[in-house]
């Protein structure tokens, strides 16, 4: 069933290059029509190369500079990644890295149609990697000269001594060694693939990324840098094993898990399982958050007999009483006493929380939760009512959900085995990368809601959502992110405690679906009154309408603004330092400053973080304009 | 022959037949402005009646009412003996009942031809998905493009994507088919394709209400033509007695302007 779908169909048409192109121009024509066509252009265009000459030997001469202590930086890598994670339980976090990168390469194999990349066209980037590297080499200033101490030598005049420009040159020899290299690559790769008959050859992009990362892991087996830096709940810079060493075996199973991942995705799209695995890589992406964090964070010392008397049972009691009730929901017949119970369910299930929080009468709290699914499964249940198959449906997925939510209420409520070194059990990037995937995954079906509510017809609806949209946007993160810290645990109910790191993700969840909120309101205010009256007139419910009609359009327009907002909550995860929690940022802002061999080290460390914060933004970044590209076809 | 005359006349040829709509003295105001004033008509099973009359005459207000699109304030519709009231149970049954096609198609562009039309098939009616697709296929074929159901409505021109319009609806198997001035967005040359297409559909026996100033169609096909300005109906007779013979002089000047 190796069909291709009509998008990418037009995609490929649309890189197709035709064959009455427009004639090329040449390198010189192009410079004197777009850089030097009159005399104000030759002068900006002068300018503006002053301007990016003086930059890049600005930061190059930072970064290259006597002063730096790069050192820092390579001995406490583990630090700015996991903080005080123990180094025995390290396994747990490659297991979940393996784990995404299995589902990465799956679901590339499945979903890209990433297409391929002329291979004269790889030579010119690596010309243009080896002449930016020759530049910069050129650029740099000389080198300042020390004595033996170690001390900068002034001139007479009161100036740094620099060393020769030749004596430069000459010095970094290794790097006009790289520059050569590559360049000569590019140049054979370029004239070798120049002619009229091979210049469409080409490699598929996803073989071009997977060599570059073989490649990457590859320099692990022989470049041995980095130090660990944690040791015996102390921060200490203290150098010993080197990551390198440690990390080239799990980075290279990840590779291979990589490949694997892909290959299953390729042969699953081929196969007559394609719509079953795309549903199921998109499920296994949106449980894997939870499930792997919960592999790094906690690993539950189970009590077999209370799971055998009280957690099991209920469970089951919950799974098949429910889905026997859904079963009689779904009959034709049902009619108003559907609604009628479905109702009922839902005061019971509120009245369950009230209760919790006025502690009436004690109640497991994942029978709480389960009471509220059932309430709302009873609501959706008219959309189900039909044939066996339809009504199976629900009754099945009813039960994978309960399995689901008492498996992990059981989970949570089970004190964990994890021996944990220090207060901050995990910080870093790691940190940082957990608060920001939870925020995002879980704000968005809230501020999906919350739109909704705000475009609803129904006043009270609108004004909740209103007034919540507006009084959260009104407030900076940091207070709201200081008042789930502090002040919420005063207000909960005795016996419910929140731990710090959840009080700040409902806190900063609640925050970030305000402003995503309004960001999919702009989108629903694209929707033309057409599409609401064509979706009421051929007979949809007013949820159908919503769900199949109103919010994939309203999505699909908003995607450039949503992902402003995932980047933008990703970048403000650093705010968690003021609350005490050791982020990324902090770990290079205050953790390495106060290491007694990197005293005040500061700069170089931040200087990584803005890096790799840079990194991940832009590939959400790109991933938004193909997304963007893909999805627009549809409209046109 | 007075109106009277002429719609006795028409009454008699569909007199053996049920009523499918009945509107009696029907209001709607938009603030202060009265859109429709006491309309009262009568539409039978089977029949095909066209509603003209000049912009702003209220003909597209009526329509819209009568699937709930817009509500009205005064009067009753009752569609095949629903009467239309706030009472949702009621909405969604007319609305399963009577399919509509507008003026400017409103198909969903996010979702492909063939998943145009069997959305509201398998998820109102609750078909399963085989089953709605073959039947959207059939549909295609029969407003005549089966080969275009696996592109976006984006991709086809506007003749192709009112007769996928028109799929849509039947695919939900109506009773009564409304069409809102279904050829005022098309291009000259595509109206007629669109036109062939409703010719075959009222003749197939449906019950057809049709808001356009395509006059050739109403001549052709029309059991009765319905003409309102005003917010009111002013003259309602059979297609010979209107384009022959109209009574009343507001028809004669409107014909005059746009024969």
């Amino acid at each position: 069933m190796e069909e291709e779908d009509p998008i990418s169909v037009a995609l490929k048409q649309e890189e197709n290059i035709s064959p009455n192109e427009a004639p090329r121009l040449s390198v010189g024509q192009w410079l004197r029509t777009n850089l030097f066509s009159n005399w104000a252009n030759t002068i900006l265009t002068i300018l503006g190369a002053l301007a990016a000459f003086l930059m890049l030997r600005g930061v190059l001469n930072f970064v290259f500079s006597e002063n730096r202590e790069w050192v820092a930086v390579r001995t406490n890598l583990r630090a700015l990644m996991t903080l005080s994670y123990p180094e025995s339980q390290y396994v747990r976090v490659w297991v979940a890295l393996g784990f995404v990168v299995a589902l990465a390469g799956l679901s590339a194999g499945i979903w890209a149609n990433w297409g391929g990349l002329p291979l004269r066209r790889l030579g010119t980037w690596f010309m243009g990697v080896g002449g930016l590297i020759a530049l910069c080499v050129l650029v740099r200033e000389p080198s300042v000269l020390v004595d033996t101490e170690g001390k900068a030598l002034l001139t007479l005049s009161g100036s740094l001594q620099r060393e020769s420009f030749g004596a430069a040159m000459a010095d970094r020899v290794n790097w006009w060694i790289a520059a050569l290299v590559l360049f000569g690559f590019g140049i054979a790769l370029w004239s070798r693939f120049s002619s009229a008959e091979r210049r469409h050859i080409e490699w598929p992009i996803t073989s071009i990324v997977y060599v570059g990362i073989g490649i990457a892991i590859l320099t692990l087996w022989v470049v041995p840098y980095g130090h660990y830096a944690f040791d015996d709940g102390t921060y200490i810079a203290e150098p010993g094993t080197t990551v390198a060493f440690s990390t080239q075996m799990p980075w290279t199973v990840m590779w291979a898990l990589l490949g694997l991942g892909f290959l299953l995705g390729k042969f699953l799209r081929s196969s007559r399982y394609v719509r079953m695995s795309k549903t199921g890589s998109n499920l296994l992406w949106l449980i894997c958050p939870f499930a792997l964090f919960w592999v790094v964070l906690r690993d539950p010392a189970l009590d077999y007999g209370h799971v055998m008397s009280t957690d099991l049972p209920m469970g089951l009691a919950f799974g098949l009483l429910g889905a026997g009730a859904l079963w009689l929901l779904t009959r034709s017949d049902i009619g108003e006493a559907g609604r009628i119970a479905a109702t009922v369910l839902l005061v019971v299930a509120i009245f369950n929380w009230v209760a919790a929080f006025f502690g009436w009468y004690p109640m497991l709290q994942k029978a709480r939760i389960s009471f509220l699914l059932l309430a709302f499964a009873a609501l959706l249940a008219p959309n189900f009512i039909g044939d066996v198959a339809k009504r199976r449906q629900l009754v099945l997925g009813w039960i994978g959900v309960m399995a689901l939510v008492h498996y992990l209420a059981t989970m949570i409520n089970t004190p964990s085995t994890l021996d944990l070194q220090s207060d901050e059990f995990l910080g870093g990037l790691g940190l940082t990368l957990f608060v920001a995937v939870i925020v995002v995954v879980l704000s968005f079906p809230l501020g999906v809601l919350l739109a909704l509510g705000r475009t609803s017809k129904f006043p009270i609806f609108r004004m909740l959502s209103t007034s919540y949209i507006e009084v959260i946007r009104g407030v900076p993160l940091i207070s709201v992110l200081i008042f789930f810290s502090v002040m919420v645990p005063l207000f909960l109910p005795d016996g419910m405690e929140l731990a710090e790191l959840a009080a700040v993700l409902t806190g900063y969840t609640l925050f970030s679906a305000a402003y995503l909120a309004e960001n999919v309101r702009g989108g629903l205010q694209s929707i033309t009154k057409g599409q609401y009256e064509a979706a009421d007139a051929i007979g949809l419910t007013a949820a159908q309408r919503t769900g199949f009609i109103v919010l994939p359009q309203a999505l699909t327009v908003s995607i450039p603004q949503l992902v402003g907002q995932v980047i933008s909550s990703f970048k403000e995860t650093s705010l968690l330092a003021i609350i005490g929690l050791f982020d990324f940022l902090r770990v290079a802002n205050s953790v390495i400053p106060a290491q007694s061999e990197f005293m005040g080290v500061k700069r170089e460390g931040i200087l990584v973080v803005a890096m790799i914060y840079f990194f991940f933004n832009f590939v959400i970044s790109k991933y938004s304009q193909r997304l963007e590209r893909r999805v627009g076809l549809g409209e046109r | 022959m007075s109106i009277d005359d002429a719609t006795t006349a028409a009454n008699d040829r569909l007199a053996d037949r049920d009523d499918m709509i009945v509107c009696v003295n029907v209001d709607k105001f938009y603030g202060d402005f009265q859109a429709l004033k006491g309309v009262t008509a009568t539409i039978k099973e089977g029949e095909v009646a066209v509603v003209c009359g000049p912009s702003g005459s209220g003909k597209s207000t009526w329509i819209r009412c009568i699937n709930r699109l817009e509500v009205h304030q005064g009067g009753d519709i009752v569609v095949d003996g629903i009467e239309l009231t706030n009472d949702l149970r009621n909405i969604e049954k007319i609305r399963s009942e009577v399919g509509m096609v507008f003026q400017q198609f409103n198909l969903f562009p996010h979702l492909t031809v063939l998943d145009n039309i069997t959305l509201a098939p398998i998820w109102v009616r609750k078909k399963p998905r085989a089953e709605a697709e073959s039947t959207a296929r059939a549909l295609l074929e029969r407003v005549g493009i089966p080969e275009q159901a696996e592109k976006f409505p984006g991709q086809l021109s506007g003749g192709q994507q009112q007769r996928v319009a028109i799929a849509r609806s039947l695919a939900m198997e109506p009773r009564v088919m409304l069409f809102d001035e279904p050829t005022s967005a098309l291009d000259p040359e595509m109206i007629k394709e669109v036109l062939d297409v409703m010719k075959e559909l009222a003749r197939s026996g449906i019950t057809m209400m049709v808001v356009t100033h395509e006059m050739g169609f109403a001549r052709e096909v029309a059991d009765r033509i319905m003409f309102m300005e005003g917010g009111e109906i002013v003259e309602v007779g059979t297609p010979e007695h209107f384009f022959t013979n109209p009574t009343e002089d507001r028809t004669k000047l409107f014909l005059s302007q746009i024969l």
